[in-house]
């Protein structure tokens, strides 16, 4: 019998690229020395949580989320390096441009995964199985790290493809043999099926994909709308979703921060909560946004206190956030402990649009924002602050999973690319 | 107490009466009714402590006193009961006994010493004015009131009397509609007060077109509507409502004139392929001439194009469409002016040949 997939065109073809152990692979390309041993890369050298660690610590049994002393008691010989997110963001923006070449209808999943839809590029590359081998040669070209791809006609089962074989794996499941290789495999395994939806199916008697052949898709439509049905067709291997390079307006833009374990200095607390304010403020107007619902709190030991607040109008200046971290300090917190401040803009909005009829024109918040904007922008995040940010925390920036190389998710702010990338547009600068 | 009366006179007051009840409560006595008997008169009151109705019916009555129950129920067991049925009422002890025919129903009962009512108002100022006209002013500007913002003053509806003008307006800051009544039977002197947004509502289903008058009574911090058999009670909103004078563009030399119904019609249809979100329509202005652009995030384009006269420059302006179309909803003439001197200004419209009625949209920034 012939080997259709190696030769023959899919009628749907989609791969889910992974970075594996993405910035310990970095820090071990960047230093050789590390090749082959034990890496756990940590928020600074003062972070005690392992955000991620080579293939060799996680032999030892560490994982991502460990503390590093319990990671140091499984393996002593474990090097801890600090989290460097502005040349993760290098990387990562280094590979997606190259993943951008193969195919323009690429979707940064995060900071170490994109889909490529390459169904229309079969003719120019060949096969699937040619082009996942392109991607894997890509990928270590630009940045010298290992990659796992899977390959399928959706992907929901790309990303389990994917999944299947790691590190450096290639995982082809053609789409005529989906419906058949996911039979077996619980719902839970597949990419967004949480526990909540798999409790509401195990109720039902669907554990594995092939039970979901039984459950009618309107009992899902029912539950959960549209999100429903498409969980149906995922365990059919047949995800109806595209692979989409736009990225979707943020739903919120918000900062967090540990602070010192157990701060109970109010002036502090204000300090780090100014620190993020200021921080939304910037990326509200960096994406020509504002808010006028924010999220301010703070987490003590017995969970968050905080609350909701409202701007009389929309804003994207930290002046009035300012005021409102004092309100929520004064209001909320009982000067319990605090571990953890938030800041979160709750309904951002692109400036352009309705003009309120009462809104005083703030033009010189405006000016001096702007003034303020450019400075950060050459010289960097922060050259130039309020000088109550004086005491702020000289923790790093944490590169976040969700982090992309354009739109709103860039967040580490030195790496952000000159020219915007062909796929995306960048708003307008216009507030 | 103890009295029958007939459904049909009883169930159109309750209606209005569930209107001022809120559906959810914290003090169990808000959903209730309470019900006064006294030898010729039956008095039902409802109240959400903010806003008050009450209701006299001319019925006979064979033993007075007073009572309240459950709003809601009540209107529910009138409303599904026969046509003309009469319905008895009867306390019986701390329950209620409500029949009807071979229907019986037994309700909960709260004391009636218990149902807050507004009490003690001062008056400071009175006006007659024909429920018609009032109802007209609210009909043309309540659309335009805020729901929820955090500028609570806002949230309801400015009236200001002003030398013998009766005025209404109503904003939520994207736009604002003013409407005046001139020559309003006895005004005098000059007063402003906020109604809330609720109060305003449910005035429009109690006033109707017929040419009853309206007796006002203004005190400090609230407002009674005196219809005779319906006295209708609100507290105001404190505060101080914004220089609505100060936003409302002057009439310039180079006004827009459109046929009302061309331009509702046209943006009507430019609106289904607008923003579902944001509502945004462009609007282009040449030299008699007018056309309107709409697209949506699935990069579906609508174009129209209207006549007008309009000598004034070339320009392209913003608009959510709803806002556009709601005061052209609102406007009765054949014609309509608009003026719009700038892409960052607001646009004022007002019906062609008629003053009394100025609407006032902010454009959008697109």
């Amino acid at each position: 019998m012939v080997d259709t997939t190696q030769t023959a065109f899919w009628p749907r073809a989609i791969a889910l690229v992974d970075m594996n152990a993405f910035f310990a692979s970095i820090e071990q390309h960047d230093d050789p020395a590390l090749y082959g041993r034990p890496v756990a890369v940590t928020n600074g050298l003062t972070g005690t949580c392992i955000i991620t660690c080579s293939y060799e610590a996680r032999a030892c049994g560490i994982h991502t989320g460990m503390r590093i002393r319990e990671a140091r008691q499984l393996c002593p010989e474990l090097v801890q390096r600090p989290a460097n997110p502005e040349r993760y963001a290098q990387v990562s923006t280094n590979i997606m441009a190259a993943l951008g070449e193969i195919t323009p209808d690429l979707e940064v999943f995060s900071v170490d995964e994109a889909f490529l839809d390459v169904t229309r590029c079969q003719r120019l590359w060949g096969p699937p199985p040619q082009i996942a081998r392109l991607i894997k040669q890509r990928v270590f070209r630009v940045s010298g790290v290992r990659c796992s791809v899977g390959m399928s006609g959706d992907k929901t089962t790309a990303k389990y493809a994917a999944k299947l074989q790691k590190p450096d794996g290639l995982t082809l499941i053609p789409p005529w043999q989906s419906r058949a290789r996911l039979r077996d495999v619980p719902v839970t395994e597949l990419c967004g099926i949480n526990h909540g939806i798999g409790g509401f199916l195990a109720a039902r008697g669907v554990f594995t994909c092939g039970d979901m052949a039984r459950l009618p898709i309107s009992v899902l439509a029912r539950r959960f709308g549209n999100p429903g049905r498409r969980i149906w067709y995922m365990c059919r291997g047949e995800d109806p979703d595209q692979v989409s390079g736009q990225v979707k307006p943020p739903q919120t833009i918000g900062h967090g921060k540990v602070v010192p374990p157990d701060t109970r200095d109010r002036d502090l607390l204000l300090t780090y909560l100014l620190h993020m304010a200021e921080k939304v403020a910037a990326r509200l107007r960096r994406h020509a946004m504002r808010a006028g619902l924010y999220f301010i709190g703070v987490r003590c030991r017995d969970g968050w206190v905080g609350d909701r607040f409202r701007t009389a109008i929309p804003v994207n200046d930290s002046r009035p956030l300012g005021g409102l971290c004092q309100t929520m300090l004064r209001r909320c917190w009982r000067g319990e402990g605090v571990f953890q401040v938030h800041v979160v803009a709750l309904d951002p909005a692109s400036v352009t649009g309705q003009i309120d009829l009462f809104a005083e024109e703030h033009a010189q918040a405006r000016r001096r924002n702007q003034a303020l904007d450019q400075i950060n922008e050459r010289f960097g995040e922060f050259t130039i602050a309020p000088a109550k940010l004086l005491r702020r925390s000289d923790m790093p920036n944490v590169i976040a999973p969700a982090w992309k190389p354009y739109g709103h998710r860039q967040t580490i702010p030195s790496t952000r690319p000159r020219r915007p990338p062909a796929s995306g547009k960048l708003p307008e600068l216009d507030w | 107490m103890k009295f029958s009366i007939l459904r049909e006179h009883l169930l159109p007051l309750l209606q209005m009466l569930n209107g001022v009840v809120e559906r959810r409560q914290t003090l169990p006595i808000l959903s209730n009714l309470l019900l006064v008997a006294d030898k010729k008169n039956l008095i039902i009151t409802a109240t959400d402590m903010e806003v008050e109705l009450v209701v006299t019916i001319e019925n006979d009555v064979d033993i007075t006193g007073e009572l309240t129950l459950p709003a809601r129920k009540f209107l529910d067991i009138c409303r599904t009961l026969p046509e003309n049925s009469r319905i008895l009422i009867e306390s019986k002890g701390d329950r209620v006994l409500v029949t009807s025919g071979k229907s019986r129903f037994i309700l909960s009962t709260l004391p009636a010493k218990e149902f807050p009512l507004v009490e003690g108002m001062v008056k400071t100022a009175e006006i007659k004015i024909p429920c018609k006209v009032l109802k007209g002013l609210f009909d043309r500007t309540s659309f335009a009131m805020a729901q929820q913002d955090v500028r609570y003053y806002l949230n309801g509806l400015l009236l200001e009397i002003e030398q013998g003008i009766l005025r209404a307006v109503a904003t939520d800051g994207h736009r604002l509609a003013l409407c005046q009544a001139e020559n309003a039977h006895d005004v005098h002197g000059s007063k402003q007060i906020i109604i809330p947004r609720k109060a305003v509502t449910e005035l429009m289903r109690i006033l109707d077109d017929e040419q009853k008058e309206a007796k006002l009574e203004v005190s400090n911090n609230h407002i009674r509507i005196d219809l005779g058999d319906l006295k209708f009670t609100s507290k105001l909103i404190e505060g101080k409502f914004p220089d609505y004078k100060r936003v409302i563009p002057k009439q310039n030399e180079t006004p827009i004139t459109a046929d009302k119904e061309t331009l509702r019609q046209a943006l009507t249809r430019a609106s289904i392929l607008s923003n579902e979100k944001y509502r945004g329509v462009r609007i282009i202005l040449e030299h008699d001439k007018m056309k309107a652009l709409a697209h949506n995030p699935e990069q579906e384009e609508a174009e129209e194009e209207i006549e007008v006269k309009y000598q004034g420059s070339e320009m392209e302006i913003g608009f959510n469409v709803s806002y556009l179309l709601d005061a052209l909803n609102i406007l009765k003439t054949e014609e309509v002016l608009l003026t719009i001197s700038d892409p960052n200004s607001s646009c004022l419209i007002l019906a062609q040949g008629e003053s009394d009625c100025k609407l006032v949209v902010m454009p959008m920034r697109l």
